[in-house]
């Protein structure tokens, strides 16, 4: 990966200005309000003018099944605040209530908040632009189907920009700073090899509660989910002492050719929910570090609920992505009174203690190398442990896939195995998952050319790649219905 | 997060302990179409992965094709200078009312042609403020009522929008935050003593009769304003008692015609009513009386400045006529352009700041260079310059080797015994103690100077009566004024009498 100096940017900005006005509840930390700040901050410091500003449209009910179930979207777009008393059966079913709760327009914030993230996935993948940011986005916990609405999140925008980009982009990487783990967007993307999902985030006793050290994805996802467990008080210099050799070498044995990055900023210093300490300058230099890659880069917000330390992160990272240095103080904007006293751009960390020792963080980044090193990317892997694979690449290559023989998606899909195919962990040691297929990870024939990317990196290339990809999917999936057959039982 | 972590932080500590995989639980949740307990596990299976989109093969792609599905509406140039566009901007915002955005849109809409944009600026106006007065006022009454319900405000204003309110709700918050904090005041307060509730104005209630006498006593005694809890009345109670007439509300320290009684103290008509509702006092703004025997101090600021009185008259006219809020709105707008002046200003030398101090290194004379290194050689140059240095500087090494900038103090001193004979220093020396020691150090240097020419005489003592050892001067008599000094001096001569 070629790694840049700053250089500037085509970056486009998708808002709409009517996020900012709705409201969760009284009491509820999630302020879309935020959003609008961060914006009006954006035009004040006259980045507005340096980018393409998108009015996005509104996600349609197609648009968001692609990844969530036709069912919930139903419930999303028919619960009104005034109707709430007839779906309480599925309000529980959905998760829909209490931490997400039913207020007023919130179909259409969901609408603007994945619209937004959508039209820039579409904008990345028609390379009109290198850098798309979508603030309004970034709602990681949203589920599928079943709980869907989790943590303040009810679409998972992350999830369908990812679903778009792959359309274009063989490998998409998913980086998630958030204090809360990324699990809707992890748990989307567990089994596939084509996403990987990469979250740091404060772990024990702690929302969603899952993101341990030993989840590492499922099946052919199997290494491709990553997760950096963090105590409370990190600070700018553990942040980056260890988001940058965990993302150096996951870009080195993964090799995306997009990024979405996830910049939730209940991770900086004085959040109301969050517990680390980050200054907003830590935070975007993890933004600053995934920028030089110079891939294309897809920016959403998430979490944050100081919404004046939110709006300050934003706009530094939007300054970030354009390559343009702002002073610290303010400029005069609507909300100018939420910045007191200081009315300056940058916080300063508390004094609150580091919990995370350099030891613990040494040993976290051990273990998740040697996760990696399991890549069939990585330079460590022997040629030889996947001869088999290279020879059914090239044969696959020729002309062997068909498309029509495929099975279409849908009926693949069925023979997933429902529930418990993976999960019954008790018979394995700790953590780990019962995963019939785990050596398919390795199996992928990617070594060699991984190797072949490092120096060219073209599409051509990547298109060869995406061949011998199908074939392979095929043959995973006929694996998966095999293994399904024989290794589960059906559901209670 | 923190919601569930109330409610649900049993069940999930449960679920905590059940084992480090988050994942062996699938089971019990996806049979149970009602399970409500959020998932804290990554789960597996079709209802939970996304199914990834096959990757579409280069040649089959067709980018122009897929709809843009957003709508552009600014795009950057670098046609038009960002002074030029500054300028464009502030014209359409303070001539014409535009925001940023607005004016932006309009440039975009005529393809970045700046001279067609402001052209048609006037043809547009921007909707106005759809907020009047009494939205405001209504707003405000449903808000102190209702709290953060906006439901129930709009009940109030079922002309707006829940999102009208949630927006108007941020812009007004800001200035409220404002007065929160003299609520906060207040409440500290009034809880220790009821009977000084600190006062604020403000109140839109009761016309103001009362005396000019009565309002300059106010602002007389800033302080205190009130002696006790019954606040000083212009005329008796009538009718039922509780209703009095004149006075100042305790509350929001208005003058008023008409008052009310009440164990908090008299109050207006608005704060009694207040009161009477709610049972906490109506929080005010503006300008607070003070308290007896409080500190003038932060509160003393919230008063208005002197000669500045708060006449409900004009108060009125500001809540009611149409003239007021035009004048208001004009100031406001005033108050804006300001503001945002002075953080540009701040930006600007901020910047500046930043600037100046990046390159005051370069500029710096001996900084960096191989010829500002230390070097303990001498030329004939520096020779030279170091006994004008003496000259100068009498026997301050260190002003002398900061001048010469590569060498250091001890250099210099050790010039100074090495060559006092031959460049006859002594004499040197005399020179400057005639210029320098009795009269007043005109070169206005700082320090260590002028900490000689406070202390001239002993330094002239001790450098005529101990020249080979002019080290003496740790016994001055004022040691403190001299410990600058004496740091200097003293080395030098446990390095002379060593020599």
């Amino acid at each position: 990966m070629a790694m840049q100096p700053h250089s500037k940017k085509r970056v486009c900005y998708y808002y709409d200005s009517d996020i900012g006005n709705y409201y969760y509840g009284q009491g509820h930390p999630m302020k879309p309000h935020r959003i609008r700040m961060t914006h009006n901050l954006l035009l004040n410091y006259g980045l507005y003018r340096k980018m393409e500003i998108y009015r996005p449209h509104k996600a349609t009910a197609e648009e968001m099944t692609k990844f969530h179930s036709d069912d919930y979207i139903r419930f999303l777009r028919s619960i009104r605040p005034d109707n709430m008393s007839e779906y309480n059966k599925q309000m529980q079913r959905f998760n829909v209530g209490e931490d997400c709760p039913v207020f007023d327009g919130l179909y259409e914030f969901c609408q603007l908040s994945a619209g937004g993230s959508v039209a820039a996935a579409v904008k990345l993948n028609k390379q009109a632009s290198d850098i798309c940011i979508n603030w309004g986005g970034g709602l990681h916990h949203a589920k599928k189907s079943e709980a869907s609405a989790s943590g303040f999140c009810y679409v998972n925008d992350i999830v369908l920009g990812i679903l778009e980009l792959l359309k274009y982009h063989q490998r998409v990487l998913y980086i998630d700073i958030d204090v809360h783990h990324g699990d809707g967007v992890e748990e989307a993307f567990y089994t596939t090899d084509r996403v990987m999902t990469v979250s740091f985030h404060k772990y024990g006793e702690y929302f969603p509660g899952t993101g341990d050290l030993r989840d590492i994805g499922a099946g052919k996802g199997k290494y491709y989910a990553v997760n950096i467990p963090l105590r409370d008080g990190m600070d700018d210099e553990s942040y980056e002492s260890i988001f940058v050799p965990i993302i150096s070498k996951v870009m080195e044995t993964f090799q995306p050719s997009a990024v979405v990055h996830q910049c939730g900023a209940d991770s900086l210093t004085g959040d109301r929910l969050g517990c680390f300490n980050l200054t907003v300058r830590g935070h975007g230099k993890c933004v600053e570090f995934v920028k030089k890659y110079n891939l294309p880069f897809m920016m959403v917000g998430g979490g944050g609920y100081t919404i004046r330390n939110v709006s300050r992160a934003w706009t530094y990272e939007t300054s970030v992505a354009l390559g343009v240095e702002i002073a610290n103080e303010l400029p005069y904007n609507d909300y100018f009174e939420y910045f007191g006293p200081d009315f300056k751009l940058h916080i300063s960390p508390s004094n609150m203690a580091n919990q995370n020792t350099t030891e613990y963080l040494e040993k976290i980044k051990t273990r998740l190398f040697e996760n990696l090193r399991m890549l069939p990317h990585a330079p460590g892997v022997q040629v030889q442990t996947i001869p088999e694979d290279a020879i059914n690449e090239e044969s696959d290559n020729e002309d062997k896939i068909d498309k029509d023989e495929r099975l279409p998606q849908k009926d693949l899909d069925k023979r997933i195995a429902p529930d418990n195919e993976f999960s019954d962990s008790e018979d394995e040691g700790e953590g780990g998952r019962r995963d019939h297929r785990s050596y398919k990870g390795r199996k992928r024939p990617r070594l060699e050319k991984g190797n072949e990317n490092k120096e060219s990196g073209d599409k051509k290339h990547i298109k060869d790649e995406l061949k011998s990809e199908k074939g392979e999917d095929k043959e995973d999936s006929k694996s998966i219905a095999e293994s399904e057959s024989k290794d589960t039982g059906p559901l209670p | 997060m923190v919601l569930s972590a109330k409610t649900g932080e049993d069940t999930r500590n449960g679920r905590r302990s059940r084992g480090p995989s988050p994942n062996g639980h699938a089971q019990a949740d996806s049979s149970d179409d009602e399970n409500t307990v959020p998932v804290d596990k990554i789960r597996v299976g079709r209802d939970y992965q996304a199914v990834c989109p096959e990757i579409i093969p280069e040649p089959l792609r067709k980018p122009e094709l897929v709809a843009d599905r957003a709508l552009l509406v600014w795009s950057p140039t670098t046609d038009i200078p960002d002074s030029k566009l500054e300028d464009y901007i502030t014209l359409a915002k303070e001539k014409y009312g535009y925001n940023g955005e607005q004016a932006l849109g309009m440039l975009f809409w005529h393809k970045h042609d700046l001279e067609r944009a402001v052209l048609d600026l006037a043809n547009f106006t921007p909707f106005p403020d759809e907020w009047s007065v009494e939205d405001k006022v209504l707003f405000e009454q449903a808000f102190q009522f209702h709290g953060k319900s906006f439901h129930r405000i709009r009940q109030m204003l079922p002309d707006k929008s829940i999102a009208s309110l949630v927006k108007y709700y941020y812009s007004w918050k800001k200035t409220r935050s404002r007065t929160s904090l003299m609520d906060k005041q207040a409440r500290k307060l009034s809880t220790p003593r009821e009977d000084g509730a600190p006062s604020e104005a403000g109140s839109e209630g009761g016309s103001n009769e009362e005396s000019d006498h009565e309002e300059k006593k106010w602002n007389v005694h800033r302080g205190i304003r009130r002696s006790s809890g019954s606040p000083p009345r212009t005329k008796s109670s009538d009718e039922n008692g509780k209703q009095g007439e004149g006075g100042a509300c305790s509350n929001c320290g208005v003058n008023c015609t008409v008052t009310h009684t009440t164990p908090k103290g008299i109050m207006c008509t608005s704060c009694f009513q207040h009161w009477r509702r709610t049972g906490t006092l109506r929080p005010t703004s503006g300008p607070t009386g003070g308290k007896r025997g409080t500190p003038l101090g932060v509160r003393h600021k919230r008063k208005p400045p002197r000669g500045m009185y708060i006449n409900h008259d004009d108060l009125a006219a500001f809540a009611t006529g149409n003239a007021g809020a035009i004048m208001l709105k004009a100031m406001d707008r005033e108050v804006e352009s300001l503001q945002r002046q002075i953080q540009q200003n701040k930006q600007v030398v901020s910047s500046l700041k930043r600037k100046h101090s990046d390159s005051i290194e370069d500029l710096r004379p001996n900084n960096d260079n191989a010829s500002s290194r230390i070097n303990s050689r001498w030329t004939n140059e520096e020779l030279l310059l170091a006994v004008q240095g003496v000259r100068k500087y009498g026997k301050d090494f260190k002003s002398i080797a900061e001048v010469l900038g590569n060498k250091t103090e001890h250099h210099v001193r050790t010039f100074f015994v090495n060559y006092r004979k031959r460049y006859n220093l002594d004499n040197v020396l005399k020179d400057y103690e005639r210029d320098n020691g009795p009269t007043l150090n005109e070169d206005g240097n700082t320090g260590t100077t002028a900490a000689m020419a406070t202390n001239d005489d002993k330094i002239i003592e001790v450098i005529d009566d101990a020249n080979e050892n002019g080290d003496v001067i740790c016994v001055s008599p004022t040691p403190k004024k001299e410990t600058t000094k004496g740091a200097k001096t003293t080395p030098p001569a446990l390095v002379q009498n060593a020599k």
